[in-house]
């Protein structure tokens, strides 16, 4: 908890001034509150009882005067409070989403997407929720303060009793707002479990109805609208508890006044006037009570917030420039691993071990291997997504590790297994390494992968929106602009990792012309399965328990390695795939 | 800041609002008592906040200015009873009104969810699957967040309003008068706030949505993103969108930020003109010290709940247009019903297509003139390019649709006729992928047949060879699956949908053959269990591999809406058609693929 105070003290002190300011312009709308039951109380005591009008008139003025300063500050009481709450929070967003941008790929391999956004989301919304109190805090407690003060002179013993019952209504809401917050909590919780059921119903529909299963459904459903009924009522039994206690508390306060005061008065001890400001301020007093009482929950919790953020924010990046980087020769793409080893984060098993490869500058060469073999991490390496171990990947003599990070990466252009698109045009994904490649650019690379044709065959052509909320593109489509998103970026080092498992064997033959033509003069691994992918590269590496077993051409392993045949044959699985695609006609299309 | 907004085009006019509000007084009947037993509280409990303030006043006028200390002394017990009153009430009122609208909102989420089941597939086909839930989910939580939070104070503050008014005009009707001056600017004011901060309130949660789809696609797309050395093009990009957000939050606050003056200062104002004019009266003798304290106290009791109700009003609104369209959707007739002098199918029988023509809605036929004589127990597969209208062949044959002419008979029995659970327990559809619900493997299998034992299941299991594979599972038949660690993979899900066909034990099977390929382990268990399942019954696949179309006793080739080509795989290769090419091109793409 205490480095999330820390983070929280740190975002404040850079907006201190705003802060001030917010409370400033609460204290101010505090004096001009304030003032208003005092003035009434003197019109009342100067003016109403001895029937002096213009008396009367003088403190009508004012309390007009005071209406219009109370009207000022209270809108710039609330923006400013706002404002800063609101700046804290998409300041520390900003710096979230950055530093995220900035971790290392093994940081990314242990967090899930959502664990992720409800940091930058959910937690940054608690931040905010407290951050707003802030300047109304340092108002509120002088609020009390000056109250209390102006009483006490007036009648002491009256201001413990008009006072006295008040700050129970701190505690009450303190304790009713942590008492409220898990049983919120728990409705949230059975709300989410009850939509569960609704959408998981709603995408098997097929199965539900092919079944006949209603019933089943409908029963899940009622228990999980029982359960949420449950806890909703447990939640409705804290507020009947706290709320009207909260609501009643003041009135003691104001009965106090009326039975004390009103026998002062009469017995000439109290002012009439005085009487009425005292409940005046009395009621002034609960809300500030209030809000005290809250931010004690409240900061609880948007400490607890910031603990979270400060976890990710205090996570160094693994992967950063060298202090001194080296500069790539103007041209080459000659790769080599130099007894490396490798274990991921948390995994003691060794992936690559004494893994030894040179890849010259524009050969092309294959890297087959079994699952998990270690293939596509060697390839990952070669862009430095992890630091190895133990040895040394040199990109043209250079240790990676000694290249500035957007060298490294513009040099070596990586099409993952995973095709990852973003929410733009089809234009812009493709363009996704240079924004301001020619629209001829953005076409030269689709037509290498194979795309152009079928690009130019949606509505809106290039300028089709894709991903999430976009026109939904098949698997192979996706692999093809993920390969001419690499092709445009015009790497010296190009890796498919897999990239066309998606396309359909009689596409596929296509790519694979138009993939010679880039791969010429250009240093190629390819990490692949299908014995026509693998046959593209000159050179064929087998890779097995992290080294490498053997090396030569495809039909040369053929004829000499048992491993090699036995890791092609086990994918059979894609035959298999290529026969149903054949079927079905090309990706929907039926064949002639 | 209100946490509801409406947009324009689905608020309610006031016939529309009348007659959700009848339907809804409707469906609250059974909690009456609850209901009235809420509203006679709340009026309680306005009346007592309202007494407060007056009691004071009779204790100045009587019993302080008077020097009468037994009526000063009356006026501080009643104050006391006053009090206690108000929270009883309170108390009990809460209690009320969240038991009538909880139990409103539990009847409302069964009845919907009801609906929605007996609701058939072409519903399914033309709504989204996300605005379904939604009608579940957001349309429902908003109207919980007006029964939690909402209700109860709106009909407070309504109640506090009309009483200050009818009080204040009571005890000093010039004064009120007077008081009410600025009502007219605040009542233009509030509607003027009621409308921005909906508006602005819409566009921060367009842009909450922005921002968090441009952050999610930042961290599931950091390994792009770092590939391409992209990493400040994309926090630019986020930085500008996190600014937006920023930029309407602050538009919204800026709208309370001068609405709020406009209420406190109209407040203030009043205080003022109570004093001057009040003063003047007690000097003129036509008013007393304790009605001008009176006026001061209760005044606060005018203008808050009028804030109060102009930032309730969004929620109201979007609440109301929920319900709208809650009952909408109650109203969606069920298009595949039962008849009411429905039978059950036989045992056995032959599954027959009579001049079967089918369209979507009012679209073109995708289906026409369709003759097809399945005998029992024959195989058939049938193959043709996506969209030719195979799987809705498939699906007409197990009524998840109905014909537009023509007819399928089961035994003889038009399925129109028959009793729905019996069609579906005669006639299964077998999705392509394996779903699976949150629940064991033995639920997920009962899905098949819910009233079966677990020795039931496990017999099911068993028939498929497959008991014993997943009696190793974990906690065996006992696994959760759908829960992280746990989940089981694409091949055995399948498994677990084949021996759900297998409990249910159809005549009848209607499978759809998975396009992706499956682990090769599995992959082997599903095709030998596929060769269990299918022994004894009819079956119609709908065939994504050659394999399995070689296999069938006859294939069907269905292409531009009719049944091109029937025959056995050997025929119709024979036959040099359709079919025929399809063979040639499998032949020819295998070996291009090497």
């Amino acid at each position: 908890m205490s480095d999330g105070w820390r983070l929280i003290r740190q975002q404040l002190g850079t907006q201190r001034w705003g802060i001030a300011f917010g409370a400033v312009v609460a204290l101010a709308w505090t004096a001009a509150k304030v003032s208003v039951p005092a003035l009434v109380a003197l019109a009342i005591d100067e003016g109403i009882e001895p029937k002096d009008e213009a008396q009367i008139m003088h403190y009508a003025r004012l309390i007009a005067l005071a209406g219009v300063f109370v009207a000022t500050f209270t809108g710039l009481r609330r923006y400013s409070a706002f404002r800063e709450a609101r700046k804290t929070e998409a300041v520390l967003r900003d710096r979230l989403f950055a530093h995220l941008q900035r971790l290392h790929f093994a940081f990314h391999d242990g967090q899930q997407t959502g664990q992720l956004m409800s940091r930058a989301n959910n937690d940054l919304q608690q931040i905010q929720n407290a951050v707003v109190l802030v300047p109304l805090t340092i108002a509120n407690l002088a609020t009390v303060a000056a109250v209390v003060v102006i009483l006490a002179r007036v009648d002491p013993v009256l201001t413990v009793l008009a006072l006295g019952s008040l700050p129970a209504v701190n505690v009450l809401a303190r304790k009713f707002a942590t008492k409220l917050q898990p049983t919120m909590a728990a409705v949230q919780q059975e709300s989410a479990e009850l939509s569960a059921v609704v959408e998981e119903t709603v995408a098997g529909i097929r199965v539900v109805k092919g079944f006949a299963a209603e019933g089943t459904q409908t029963a899940r459903l009622s228990a999980e609208a029982d359960d949420l009924y449950e806890v909703s009522m447990e939640a409705a039994k804290i507020r009947s508890v706290y709320w009207p206690a909260l609501e009643v508390i003041p009135s003691i306060g104001l009965i106090m006044v009326l039975a004390y005061g009103g026998h002062q008065v009469i017995n000439g001890q109290l002012a009439l006037g005085d009487l009425v400001a005292f409940n005046a301020y009395v009621v002034l007093l609960v809300w500030p009570l209030r809000m005290l009482g809250w931010i004690v929950a409240m900061s609880q919790r948007a400490a607890a917030s910031a603990q979270r953020v400060h976890e990710i924010l205090a996570t160094e990046p693994l992967v950063v420039d060298p202090p001194h980087p080296r500069v790539l020769p103007a041209a080459g793409g000659d790769v080599r691993f130099d007894a490396v080893t490798f274990h991921y984060l948390g995994n003691s098993h060794l992936v690559l071990d004494g893994f030894d490869l040179h890849i010259a500058a524009g050969e092309s060469v294959a890297l087959v291997g079994a699952t998990a073999s270690g293939k596509s991490t060697a390839a990952k390496l070669i862009s430095r997504f992890y630091d190895v171990t133990a040895g040394a990947v040199l990109l043209d003599g250079i240790d990676v590790r000694e290249l500035a990070l957007g060298q490294l990466r513009s040099a070596v252009g990586l099409v993952f297994e995973e095709t990852f698109l973003f929410s733009d045009t089809i234009a812009a994904n493709i363009a996704f390494a240079d924004a301001d490649a020619s629209i001829d650019d953005i076409e030269r690379a689709a037509k290498l992968a194979g795309a152009h044709q079928f690009i130019t065959e949606l509505s809106h052509g290039y300028d089709t929106e894709i991903g999430e909320r976009g026109f939904s593109l098949s698997g192979g489509q996706r692999q093809r602009i993920a390969i001419a998103r690499a092709i445009l970026a015009d790497p010296r080092v190009l890796i498919l990792d897999d990239a066309t498992s998606a396309v359909d064997p009689t596409k596929e033959h296509e790519i694979r012309d138009a993939l010679g033509e880039v791969m010429r003069d250009r240093t190629t691994v390819v990490i692949a399965h299908r014995p026509a992918t693998i046959a593209l590269a000159e050179r064929v590496v087998l890779i097995g328990d992290g080294r490498v077993v053997a090396d030569g051409t495809h039909e040369g392993l053929l004829r000499t390695s048992e491993e090699y045949r036995e890791v092609l044959a086990s994918a059979a699985a894609d035959e298999e795939q290529a026969r149903h695609a054949a079927l079905e006609g090309s990706e929907g299309v039926v064949a002639p | 800041m209100p946490m509801s907004a409406v947009d324009e085009d689905s608020k309610l006019d006031r016939r529309e609002a009348a007659q959700v509000l009848r339907r809804a007084a409707r469906m609250l009947r059974p909690y009456k008592r609850d209901v009235v037993g809420a509203g006679v509280l709340v009026t309680i409990s306005t009346l007592a906040v309202l007494a407060g303030p007056f009691l004071l006043k009779v204790g100045i006028d009587r019993g302080i200015t008077g020097g009468n200390e037994a009526v000063l002394d009356l006026a501080v017990a009643a104050f006391v009873v006053v009090a206690v009153i108000a929270y009883v009430a309170s108390r009990v009122q809460i209690l009320m009104i969240s038991r009538s609208g909880e139990g409103f909102l539990r009847d409302l989420r069964n009845r919907v969810f009801d609906h929605l089941l007996r609701l058939s597939m072409p519903f399914y086909d033309r709504e989204k699957a996300g605005v379904v839930v939604s009608r579940m989910t957001s349309d429902v939580d908003s109207l919980q967040e007006l029964i939690q939070q909402g209700l109860l104070q709106m009909l407070a503050s309504i109640l506090l309003i009309v009483g200050s008014v009818i009080v204040l005009g009571i005890v000093c009707w010039q004064l009120l008068l007077v008081c009410l001056i600025p009502v007219p600017f605040v009542v233009v004011a509030s509607i003027k706030f009621q409308r921005d901060s909906n508006e602005a309130y819409l566009t921060v949660r367009d842009r909450i949505g922005l921002t968090l789809s441009s952050l999610q696609e930042g961290i599931s797309g950091v390994r792009v993103i770092q590939a391409y050395g992209r990493e400040d093009v994309e926090i630019g990009r986020f930085e500008s969108r996190n600014n937006s957000l920023y930029r309407a939050h602050m538009k919204s606050v800026f709208v309370q930020a001068w609405y709020l003056p406009v209420i406190e200062g109209a407040a203030v104002g009043c205080t003022a003109l109570v004093v001057a004019l009040g003063g003047k009266m007690v000097v003129d003798g036509t008013a007393t010290v304790g009605t001008v304290a009176f006026f001061v106290l209760t005044l606060s009791n005018l203008f808050e709940p009028l804030q109060q109700l102009s930032q309730l009003f969004n929620t109201v609104q979007s609440s109301g247009a929920a319900l709208q369209k809650l009952f909408e959707l109650l109203d969606t007739p069920v298009e595949l019903e039962e008849r009411p002098d429905a039978v059950p199918l036989p045992d056995h029988g032959e599954l027959r297509v009579e001049g079967l023509t089918f369209s979507y809605g009012s679209g073109p036929p995708v289906l026409t003139d369709v003759d097809l004589v399945l005998p029992i127990g024959e195989k058939l597969a049938l193959v043709g390019p996506t969209g030719a209208g195979k799987s809705t062949l498939a699906k007409l044959m197990a009524r998840l649709y109905d014909p537009t002419a023509g007819r399928v008979t089961f035994g003889g029995i038009d399925l129109r006729d028959a009793e729905l659970t019996s069609l579906r327990t005669q006639i299964t559809v077998v999705p392509q992928e394996g779903y699976l619900f949150h629940g064991t493997i033995r639920d997920n299998v009962r899905i098949g047949r819910p009233d079966a034992t677990d020795e039931e299941v496990e017999a099911a299991l068993e028939s498929l060879g497959l008991l014993v594979r997943f009696s190793s599972q974990a906690d065996g038949l006992d696994t959760e699956v759908h829960e992280r660690g746990s989940s089981l993979s694409a091949g055995e899900r399948q498994l677990v949908s084949l021996a759900r066909a297998a409990l249910a034990d159809p005549a009848v099977l209607v499978l759809d053959e998975a396009t992706s390929s499956l682990d090769p382990g599995t992959e082997v268990l599903v095709e030998r269990a596929l060769e269990r399942l299918v022994q004894g019954r009819t079956v119609i696949v709908i065939a994504h591999r050659l394999s399995t179309a070689e296999r069938s006793d006859r294939v069907g080739v269905v292409a531009d809406g009719r049944l091109a080509e029937l025959g056995t795989h050997a025929e119709l290769v024979g036959r040099g058609g359709r079919y025929a090419q399809l063979y040639d091109s499998w032949v020819h793409g295998l070996a291009a693929s090497g």
